[in-house]
């Protein structure tokens, strides 16, 4: 059965995004940016937006720490929660879909800030994280190609997991060389919110042009997914180029 | 829970309204997490407008990271 029109509810939808971003917009204005030399160059989501994110969901770390939530148990739950994104990108549930890739990222941010609050970051949770990480990652990625399937976009879906997927190698395999490869405009953040935004802007213009159209449309999702493709792959060269500078630089000393 | 607590809880619950009445056919569902997102938020936002933390919407408490 065809997804109906609902161009009403798409708008109502967007005037409460709206009132969502300009209360965010303002505190994001008012949020100091923290002075860390260490921190990597992020030219899509810059320091300030970081910290004011951060701010926000420090009260639900201290919650979450005070209730006595394991930050295992949010590693799990990012991962559950991405499977069932990549379950609503499967069913055509674009809105859902981008608002859960947003929550599975908020969870992948809370287990860090839940452990380190909590005293019991270390190896082990690092490694955790990292390889359900890669999984979560994998599960949006299949019902995002399940999506797209019958079109030209099936491509982009396969470059953008295999480019996501290099980002993470390069920087582990670097890292296993001794070198610190935290640059790249298509980090993690940067990854679920060209997502998760892509697909809620999606359905949004879907649905409220759709009257044009006879049927909602995701050329947003598309431009979002070839985006996605382009930075991810651009951030796993950029790093490579970096490791062999890093190299070349140790071997001559 | 206070009124900072309360509108990031209706936003979520109204985002969840919004995805199910879009795009599936749970429009019961929809409308129940429609009408409890907009309860909640509106709550939330009313003391917002009304004052105790009229100006620190979404902004870090300080001292936080």
């Amino acid at each position: 059965m065809p997804p109906a029109c609902r161009p009403g509810t798409a708008a109502a939808a967007a005037v409460v995004v709206a009132v969502a971003v300009a209360l965010a917009l303002r505190g994001v204005a008012r949020t100091a940016v923290p002075a860390t030399p260490g921190e990597p160059a992020a030219p899509l989501i810059g320091p300030r937006v970081r910290a004011w994110y951060r701010g926000v969901i420090a009260p639900l770390e201290d919650a979450l720490v005070a209730w006595g939530i394991r930050a295992d148990s949010l590693t799990y739950a990012q991962l559950a929660v991405s499977v069932l994104a990549g379950a609503a990108f499967w069913a055509g549930w674009i809105f859902l879909a981008g608002w859960l890739t947003i929550l599975a990222g908020t969870l992948d941010i809370l287990d860090g800030g839940v452990a380190r609050r909590g005293g019991v970051a270390g190896p082990r949770g690092a490694l955790v994280d990292s390889l359900v990480d890669r999984y979560a990652e994998f599960a949006t990625f299949v019902g995002l190609g399940a999506f797209f399937h019958d079109s030209w976009v099936l491509l982009a879906v396969a470059v953008a997991a295999f480019g996501s997927i290099m980002v993470s190698y390069t920087r582990a395999r670097a890292e296993g060389l001794g070198i610190e490869l935290r640059l790249g405009s298509a980090q993690r953040p940067e990854r679920y919110v060209i997502l998760g935004f892509g697909a809620w802007l999606s359905d949004l213009v879907a649905h409220l042009t759709c009257g044009v159209s006879g049927r909602p449309t995701h050329a947003v999702l598309a431009v979002a997914v070839v985006l996605l493709a382009a930075l991810s792959v651009w951030t796993a060269v950029e790093r490579t180029r970096h490791a062999f500078r890093a190299l070349a630089e140790r071997e001559e000393t | 829970m206070s009124a900072g607590g309360l509108r990031p809880l209706g936003f979520v619950l109204l985002m969840l309204g919004f995805g199910l009445r879009l795009d599936t056919e749970w429009q019961g569902l929809a409308w129940i997490l429609l009408v409890a997102g907009g309860a909640v938020g509106g709550i939330g936002l009313w003391g917002l407008a009304r004052g105790a933390d009229r100006f620190s919407a979404f902004v870090p408490p300080s001292g936080k990271r």
